[in-house]
């Protein structure tokens, strides 16, 4: 008798949705409702809010053509060499800094206070140093995503507790050791936070800089939907886009065991 | 031990640091007059000097800083409001955070300024565009840290509130608004470098309106000292602007 | 009482230095500050016998963390000797194991593969090493927790995970600075307790370094009494209660009577230490009076 007592509230509470779950649901219904309305009303001039019919045919229309896939391609490839370039730079400039006091005394404001400024205004530059093509792409990338990774490498270094390094001096380790088994480890998180960090803005950088001068890439096929005004075409490039990057994202996170962070 | 030497040298490294970057200042013009790099990729750094004076009196720039600065202040101005009130009011609400906030968190890793040209066919080339993306890019962060700032209120503080009959009212403006204003406060300010990043950037990508679209033109016209000119006001203007903040986020947090 | 090195060196008789395994020789200690030398270690000697635990006790700015990291070869630049079984040290000593009075496990690693560390480190076989690190883990009462991250464990437990990695390299000496310094009054006690019962069945000797009385004459043979700056041995106390012991010894009558001998030593170093706080914290960067 007890146990069925028990059971009951269990099943059922399986078959109930959560009210968060329903809230989510209630939020994102109403905001579509909102949208249809919107574009059923033509209060803004035509084609701002297409229908989500024209969406998500839009969107069907752009995954079901290998000319995106082929720009997502060069998109992703310029992406990754500026990640490569700007991560191990970034990571190598990072680990002095964070190993020598002198040199971050010297150096390291200039990092800390470049970081945050504007890096699309370098592009002119970029453009005149490495060509038109995917070559000011990848620098743009590049130096977007070089100063986060530096700075929180840097800070890593620092963070890392100092009681775990005497721990390993006093166990003997030798350097090769000590980095691999006490400074990397240890600094995990702030590593793949600052690449993390570096890939949202290298995305940033590099399609930007797409949208701006180029002849393929996502950035590019973004300007020409907004040239062609084909509005529906842009928004469902835009979905895309936020969902591949917001998935990248956390996709990083979840190699690093960001996650779990919360365990330490 | 020489400890006193070690800390001498390293109070002189950020001289030390500065006198390797104008040294290096120095080699580049070197290599320029020598013809070792090409000064028509890279213009002597003593003609983007020269040209400073040139980029003010003609291109205006003064003016164009405002233009830039007017922007980044509305933006400031409703990022503060929006931001603000979205943290309180998922504070406030604690099914409405649980079910948002994967959500804006996912907001705030999104290349979001690739929506400018969507704002472009909104709100069409005026300074609205550049204000309502800097908005947009720049909201996420505040309503997060603010929530962060409302929420990580040591849970003594709020005892304490309690212990003296606070009425609700009472215990957010005397209690939980003072202890979370350092965090909401680090909110506004990523809230304001983003915005500003990405306004400038928007002037330079739709080449309308302030500092961005300068760069933008002395670029078109190849004036590549005045374009090089440019960018250096820029970072200067931003890193001033970062370091103001900075200012002022110690300057409201004293007691830390 | 007048205090004299003499009597400092009275309890520690030849015999000890003879087959001493661990010798502290004339160790001085000097630090340059902007505000002058400050002198935190002066002309400390004193013997450690194999299996003997020896417990140094004195007020915080004593100079007893520099004293544990010049032991543990973990900071240079002081004079004098130290010597294990002979060899002077030069660096981090394979044969003294140190535990640290700050948390100080991998919160990366599980607790098996802490405790395995210093068996990594040697280049010991996965298997073998698992294998010992279990050992310790049970040895320290740990059993059932192996897979468990320091961070899902108590303050108390990831001591004792410090304590087990420590105990794994097998060290001649453990040393150990205030390891308990920030659990509980209870749970410190039960964790001497547990110290107590290891050390002598591994017959391990020991160098605790420690500012709680209870604790120092709870476990020790004997006890160093440090003064407060500069740090000196004002004296060492031979500890002649029954082993083996546990915690119930802290009712016993001569228990107490060494807790009150011990903190009228220190009662004085501890007032003066207090003092100075206070002056500092008064004149904040000024000389000393």
């Amino acid at each position: 008798m007890a146990e069925t007592v028990r059971v009951k509230p269990a099943a059922h509470s399986a078959l109930r949705l959560s009210p968060v779950t329903l809230l989510r649901v209630a939020i994102v219904l109403t905001l579509l409702a909102c949208w249809e309305l919107l574009a059923a009303s033509g209060w803004l001039y035509r084609d701002v809010v297409p229908s989500l019919l024209a969406i998500g045919g839009a969107v069907y229309e752009l995954l079901s053509h290998g000319e995106y896939y082929f720009n997502l391609g060069v998109t992703a490839g310029e992406i990754g060499v500026a990640l490569l370039i700007g991560g191990t730079g970034g990571l190598l400039v990072g680990l002095a800094l964070g190993a020598n006091r002198f040199l971050s005394k010297a150096f390291e404001s200039y990092l800390y206070y470049l970081g945050p400024t504007p890096k699309i205004i370098f592009f002119p530059i970029m453009i005149m140093w490495f060509g038109v093509g995917p070559g000011s792409k990848v620098a743009m990338g590049t130096i977007s995503c070089f100063f986060p990774i530096v700075l929180s490498v840097a800070a890593g270094m620092r963070q890392i507790d100092k009681v775990l390094i005497r721990v390993g001096k006093s166990f003997r380790a030798g350097t090769w050791q000590m980095v691999m088994k006490i400074y990397l480890p240890a600094m995990r998180h702030p590593i793949i936070n600052g690449v993390r960090l570096g890939l949202g803005v290298a995305l940033i950088g590099t399609l930007l800089a797409e949208t701006k001068l180029s002849n393929k890439g996502i950035g590019f096929l973004i300007i020409q939907a907004y040239s062609l005004f084909d509005m529906p075409r842009m928004y469902a490039m835009l979905i895309v886009l936020f969902v591949l990057s917001i998935g990248a994202n956390a996709l990083v996170g979840r190699l690093g065991g960001l996650d779990s962070i919360k365990r330490f | 031990m020489n400890t006193l030497a070690i800390a001498r040298i390293h109070r002189a490294a950020p001289l030390i640091g500065l006198l390797v970057v104008v040294v290096f200042i120095v080699l580049i013009e070197f290599l320029i007059r020598i013809g070792i790099v090409n000064r028509f990729i890279v213009p002597p750094p003593s003609e983007i000097i020269g040209s400073f004076k040139r980029v003010i009196v003609e291109e205006d720039i003064i003016h164009r800083f405002f233009v830039t600065a007017t922007e980044c202040l509305t933006a400031g101005v409703m990022l503060t409001v929006f931001g603000v009130a979205g943290g309180v009011l998922l504070h406030r609400f604690k099914l409405l955070q649980q079910a948002t906030e994967t959500w804006i968190a996912a907001m705030a890793s999104a290349p979001t300024v690739l929506m400018y040209p969507l704002f472009l066919v909104i709100f069409g080339r005026s300074a609205w565009t550049m204000i309502m993306m800097g908005f947009v890019a720049a909201l996420p962060p505040v309503i997060l840290k603010t929530l962060e700032g409302l929420s990580s209120t040591r849970r003594v503080l709020i005892d304490v509130g309690r212990s003296f009959n606070l009425t609700p009212t009472q215990q957010f403006w005397k209690i939980l608004f003072p202890a979370a204003m350092p965090t909401i406060f680090v909110g506004i300010r990523l809230g304001l470098i983003f915005a500003l990043i990405n306004i400038v950037g928007v002037e330079f990508l739709i080449n309308f309106g302030g500092l961005g679209a300068l760069i933008n033109d002395l670029a078109e016209r190849y004036d590549l000292a005045g374009t090089y000119a440019s960018i250096c006001f820029v970072i200067l203007v931003s890193v001033l602007f970062f370091m103001g903040l900075e200012k002022v986020e110690r300057w409201l947090r004293p007691f830390e | 009482m007048p205090i004299s090195p003499s009597t400092a060196d009275r309890a520690a008789p030849s015999r000890r230095t003879a087959d001493a395994i661990l010798t502290v020789g004339n160790i001085d200690m000097r630090f340059e500050t902007p505000d002058g030398t400050l002198v935190a270690v002066d002309d400390v000697s004193f013997t450690v016998a194999p299996g003997e635990f020896l417990s140094v006790i004195g007020p915080s700015g004593c100079g007893k963390s520099t004293l544990f990291n010049v032991i543990g070869g973990l900071l240079g630049g002081y004079q004098g000797r130290v010597t294990v079984a002979g060899e002077t040290i030069t660096g981090p000593h394979a044969s003294i194991g140190m535990v640290f009075q700050e948390e100080s496990t991998f919160p990366w690693r599980t607790v098996t593969d802490n405790v395995a560390f210093p068996l990594e480190l040697i280049g010991m076989p996965k298997q073998k090493r698992i294998e010992r690190a279990r050992h310790f883990i049970r040895l320290v009462g740990l059993d059932g927790f192996e897979n468990r991250y320091p961070g899902e464990l108590s303050g108390g437990m990831r001591q004792r995970v410090s304590l087990a990695r420590t105990l794994a390299s097998e060290p001649k000496i453990l040393l150990m600075d205030e390891p308990f310094a920030a659990l509980d009054e209870q749970t410190r006690l039960l964790l001497g307790d547990k110290v107590l019962q290891i050390q002598q069945d591994l017959k391990q000797t020991t160098l605790l370094i420690t500012h709680n009385i209870t604790e120092a004459v709870q476990m020790s043979d004997r006890i160093l009494v440090m003064t407060y700056r500069p740090g000196k041995v004002k004296r060492i106390v031979d500890i002649d209660l029954p082993r083996p012991r546990t915690s119930e010894i802290v009712g016993s009558e001569a228990f107490g009577r060494y807790v009150a001998q011990i903190w009228a030593d220190l009662r004085e170093e501890a007032s003066r230490g207090m003092q100075d706080d206070e002056s500092r914290a008064l004149h904040p960067g000024g000389a000393r009076p």
